[in-house]
């Protein structure tokens, strides 16, 4: 790919923007006081306190399974492996991990026998599961995700694990690599003369021969990342609180404005637009899809994931839009 | 007209004027598609699933002589729809018309099985209805099993069982628009023999008709425009009953309208009313995108089971009594009253050490003597700290939901009654999913208040509604029955529509679960059942002789009303405090005190204790079933106990027939 200057002012800039904002001298100054402990003030208020970096931790939502693995923390334990085997394909997990159940109502049991420094969960968890597993180790309750600061809360999340799993270095690399990612993918919009373009981020499922759109709206981690590419978001509207998806069908899309870039989520077993809405009047209708202005993102990425789904998401907008 | 203005909702921002345009062949491209393509197909799935459905109810109501049959309460559309799910689940892709052929053999199956238990009982028998209903339950929560053994091969609000007629393309209504036809043609070439099916079988006979054959074209008929139904849209609740019954309303008055080649129609179009009628309703409280997120049948329910307590009113009060199950003939010593009684006690502590000793993590009797004992290493003790609470919470409740089931059935003398039928379970967990959904900082405390809240206008609605003709009426079930879907629909709705991607709150309110439970959670139902048990216990002879009839008391100087009104306030606490803490399980108030009486006799010295131990031990299995089964995952203990209560309802209704 050729690099236009401003690509390259760009990474320098966010070379030099994490050199003095992401070095931290925390953990030199813990070290030297011998019996270290770590504290993370996380989003329930809750003080965690652990006297060295975790290292067998238990993830029971795949944003923090994610984050471990990208920062090279292993977990011993995650909610669902299987499903996260399909749906998280940037940072997959090896066979040392063990499924302690399913990601609304997961094992005690499983998770206290493998007798984690550390567990990870999201605010989703019933207050009382949190409770119980409390007795066996630490918890880290982290907001999933929050339409106010998407990117933020996701760097709050990553660097709040990072912190009791000893990897803030790590966790640095991860979000320098990642803003220097953004900022190259957003020069390689500019170069392509898209900045400005208006795209629309959605996921779709079928049953029953009834189609289910999920529209990004603002406020959704990846819609925002792909607004710090340059793009503007077309979806109108708000999602819930949280995740800031919604539920439209297939005459919702009309809705959407007549040049847009439509980017969808793609799944293992085809997708909707091949499968069920190839021959759908109204979509064929859509001046998006007249104009072939459709693109399925690679398969795998979790829409609510940390750096190593957003690198991805980046790759594969950037290489959609461009190529 | 209805279905004009049906048109003219949806997401997309279209004006009428413009959809008028298009109808009339002015070009206007992209309006045009939306209603080819979305619109269209929607409207034809409505009158496609409210044609077949209204026909449906009046062919199995004429040849079941009974005005409450309908698809939902023969479990036409709950056979139909566990084989659909079933086929799904095990990944076997069939073609569209195929897995129409399956839903039809499932529907098939529920019918014959629930006509086969009430054959020979009689012209309008309300059993037929409380089989049908109880097997519909069943087949529900064994819908509900598989989604939940296979989740990656199913999706979310699919899960609660309630249908949507919005359509991706006009393809399912294609191919199910030809069967519906071919299901009217036949209904309507055999309508001389169902006009004079309802005169009776021998006076059919001597009129010519063949009464075995045209009963059997009925049923199929009835049943593959069910199937289609589901096919097309899922389970839509209660329109096979609530459009039959509306046109059977206006034939009252209409002469000539009785007659089935007017009355097939006049349903068809009420059906498709009523399908239209809740979409559109849907659309405009929620707006138009709405449908995507809230399902039609969640509306339909709610209107039909209206329909189910009103037609329930009008029947005639001494029409049907369920009599004398509860005063069994049997005389039990009392040293066997006292040997059954150790015996449940050892049995439920065997199960309580089974209980705990079983789980995701399998732990040895050893370990636990070392916990007791205060020995146990850290993952033991941990693993039974959060154990234990989930193993003594399914006791206490199943105690719980015992007591109040033996005491609801002693008072109303009906020995189907059970708070889960009656609809007190239902009310009491709409209150308390109202009570999280409205405030959700709340504490554990103000969610068991909202349950009691909802438990006693649960309570009161069917009561009061029952009270004429006495509670010893089936009236009284069918209300219940009605009141309780209506509360299951309105749960949906509530948690589809605040929190749609929390499907473990779902489960809990909707099936019972005791994930979770902490010890200071036992504490309300542990106070509850210690204060409950003694006050029922000191009014034994009050039930024993409120349970005879309603004279002996009177003879003894019982003031009956209050005595009633006071049984069953201790009924709805308990059943309240029981469903705060683990959510809406059903049929234990049914089978653990007709257990109990079968092992001890009536006398409720002997019943109220003997049934609080069975029930303890029924919740205890299907609470360890449900940890043990596909552990690391989880099945909520509620749907085991529906699954093995229902046919045990079932075989009850069966046994005092004669």
């Amino acid at each position: 790919m050729k690099k236009s200057p401003i690509a390259l002012l760009s990474l320098v800039a966010a070379s030099a923007l994490v050199l003095t904002g992401c070095g931290t001298t925390e953990s030199t100054a813990d070290s030297d006081s011998g019996a270290a402990t770590i504290e993370v003030v996380d989003d329930r208020g809750e003080t965690i306190s652990l006297t060295g970096a975790a290292t067998k931790v238990v993830a029971l939502e795949w944003n923090a399974a994610e984050s471990l693995v990208a920062l090279g923390v292993m977990p011993t334990g995650v909610a669902d492996v299987a499903g996260y085997a399909d749906y998280v394909q940037a940072a997959p997990l090896d066979d040392t991990v063990t499924d302690v159940g399913g990601r609304g109502e997961p094992s005690v049991d499983a998770i206290a026998g493998l007798a984690p420094d550390l567990v990870v969960t999201t605010n989703d968890l019933s207050e009382s599961a949190i409770t119980q597993i409390e007795k066996i180790a630490p918890v880290l309750v982290i907001r999933a995700a929050d339409t106010t600061d998407g990117i933020g809360q996701m760097e709050k999340n990553l660097g709040d694990i990072a912190t009791l799993t000893g990897t803030e270095d790590e966790a640095a690399t991860l979000i320098s690599d990642m803003e220097a990612k953004i900022a190259e993918g957003a020069a390689a919009i500019e170069a392509a003369g898209l900045t400005g373009t208006t795209f629309a981020l959605s996921d779709s499922y079928a049953y029953n021969g009834e189609i289910t759109i999920r529209p990004f709206y603002k406020g959704a981690l990846l819609s925002d990342v792909a607004e710090e590419l340059g793009l503007v978001n077309g979806w109108e509207g708000e999602g819930d609180a949280d995740y800031g998806l919604g539920a439209v069908d297939v005459e919702g899309l009309t809705a959407l404005p007549a040049d847009i870039k439509y980017l969808s989520f793609s799944a293992e077993d085809g997708d909707v637009y091949t499968n069920e809405l190839a021959a759908n009047p109204i979509w064929t209708s859509l001046p998006f899809v007249q104009s072939d202005d459709v693109y399925m993102l690679t398969v795998g990425i979790w829409p609510f994931g940390g750096p190593a789904s957003i690198d991805v998401f980046v790759d594969s907008v950037v290489d959609s839009l461009t190529s | 007209m209805l279905g004009a203005v049906h048109l003219t909702q949806g997401s997309a921002d279209v004006s009428p004027l413009d959809l008028f345009a298009s109808l009339t062949g002015a070009p206007a491209d992209q309006t045009t598609a939306i209603l080819v393509a979305s619109r269209l197909p929607r409207l034809m799935a409505g009158v496609l699933v409210g044609t077949a459905l209204g026909v449906s109810g009046v062919l199995l109501q004429t040849v079941s002589r009974n005005i409450l049959a309908s698809p939902d309460t023969l479990a036409v559309n709950a056979g139909a729809y566990l084989a659909v799910v079933a086929v799904t689940v095990f990944g076997i892709a069939l073609p569209v018309l195929a897995g129409g052929a399956v839903a039809f053999v499932g529907g098939l199956a529920a019918a014959a099985l629930v006509l086969a238990l009430s054959a020979g009982g009689g012209a309008g028998t309300i059993r037929l209805i409380l089989a049908g209903s109880a097997i519909a339950l069943a087949l529900g929560s064994a819908t509900t099993v598989l989604l939940l053994l296979f989740p990656e091969r199913s999706i979310g609000l699919y899960a609660w069982g309630q249908g949507s007629i919005a359509q991706g393309g006009s393809s399912g209504v294609e191919t199910f628009a030809p069967v519906v036809l071919v299901g009217l043609v036949v209904a309507l070439a055999v309508t001389r023999g169902l006009d004079l099916l309802a005169l009776g079988d021998d006076t059919a006979s001597v009129l010519g008709v063949n009464v075995r054959r045209t009963q059997l074209v009925g049923v199929l008929v009835a049943v593959l425009l069910s199937a289609a139904a589901v096919s097309v849209a899922g389970p839509i609740g209660f329109v096979g009953l609530a459009a039959p019954a509306i046109a059977r309303l206006i034939a009252a008055r209409v002469p000539g309208m009785q007659r089935h080649i007017l009355l097939l129609p006049a349903a068809a179009i009420l059906g498709v009313i009523v399908v239209l009628g809740a979409d559109v309703l849907l659309r405009i409280v929620f707006g138009g995108a709405a449908g995507v997120e809230v399902p039609t049948g969640v509306v339909t329910t709610i209107f039909g089971a209206v329909f189910l307590v009103a037609l329930a009113l009008r029947m005639r009060a001494s029409s049907e009594s369920a009599g004398r199950g509860l005063v069994g003939g049997r005389t039990v010593t009392t040293r066997r009253r006292v040997l059954v009684g150790l015996a449940a006690a050892a049995l439920l502590l065997v199960v309580l050490v089974g209980s705990l000793l079983l789980g995701d993590s399998k732990l040895l009797g050893g370990d636990l003597v070392n916990w007791v004992t205060g020995r146990s290493g850290p993952i033991v003790d941990f693993v039974l700290e959060t154990r234990s609470p989930r193993v003594v919470v399914a006791a206490l409740a199943g105690a719980a939901f015992a007591l109040a089931g033996a005491v609801v059935q002693a008072v109303s003398r009906n020995p189907l009654a059970e708070p889960a039928i009656l609809g007190v379970t239902g009310g009491a967990g709409l209150g308390a999913v109202s009570v999280i959904t409205l405030w959700p900082v709340a504490g554990f405390a103000v969610v068991t208040a909202g349950g009691l809240v909802g438990a006693v206008v649960a309570a009161v609605v069917v009561f009061g509604l029952a009270a004429r003709g006495g509670f010893a009426n089936n009236r009284l079930i069918l209300i219940g029955l009605g009141v309780s879907s209506a509360a299951a629909a309105a749960v949906s709705m509530l948690i589809i529509a605040t929190d749609p991607y929390n499907g473990a709150k779902a489960l809990t309110w909707l099936s019972g679960s005791t994930y979770g439970r902490t010890a200071d959670q036992l504490v309300p139902l542990a106070v509850t059942l210690v204060v409950a048990l003694p006050v029922l216990l000191s009014a034994r002879r009050e039930l024993d002789l409120l349970a005879f009839d309603d004279d002996t008391p009177r003879v003894l100087g019982i003031r009956i009303a209050p005595a009633r009104l006071g049984l069953l306030v201790v009924s709805v606490i308990l059943t309240a405090a029981a469903v705060s803490a683990v959510g809406a399980i059903g049929f234990v108030g049914l089978v653990a005190p007709h257990a109990a009486r079968a092992l001890v006799g009536a006398r409720h010295s002997a019943v109220l204790p003997v049934a609080a131990l069975l029930g303890a031990i029924l919740v205890c299995v299907a609470d360890t079933l449900g940890r043990t089964l596909i552990a690391p995952a989880q099945l909520p203990a509620g749907l085991l106990t529906a699954v093995v209560g229902a046919p045990y309802f079932v075989w009850l209704l069966w046994r005092s027939r004669r």
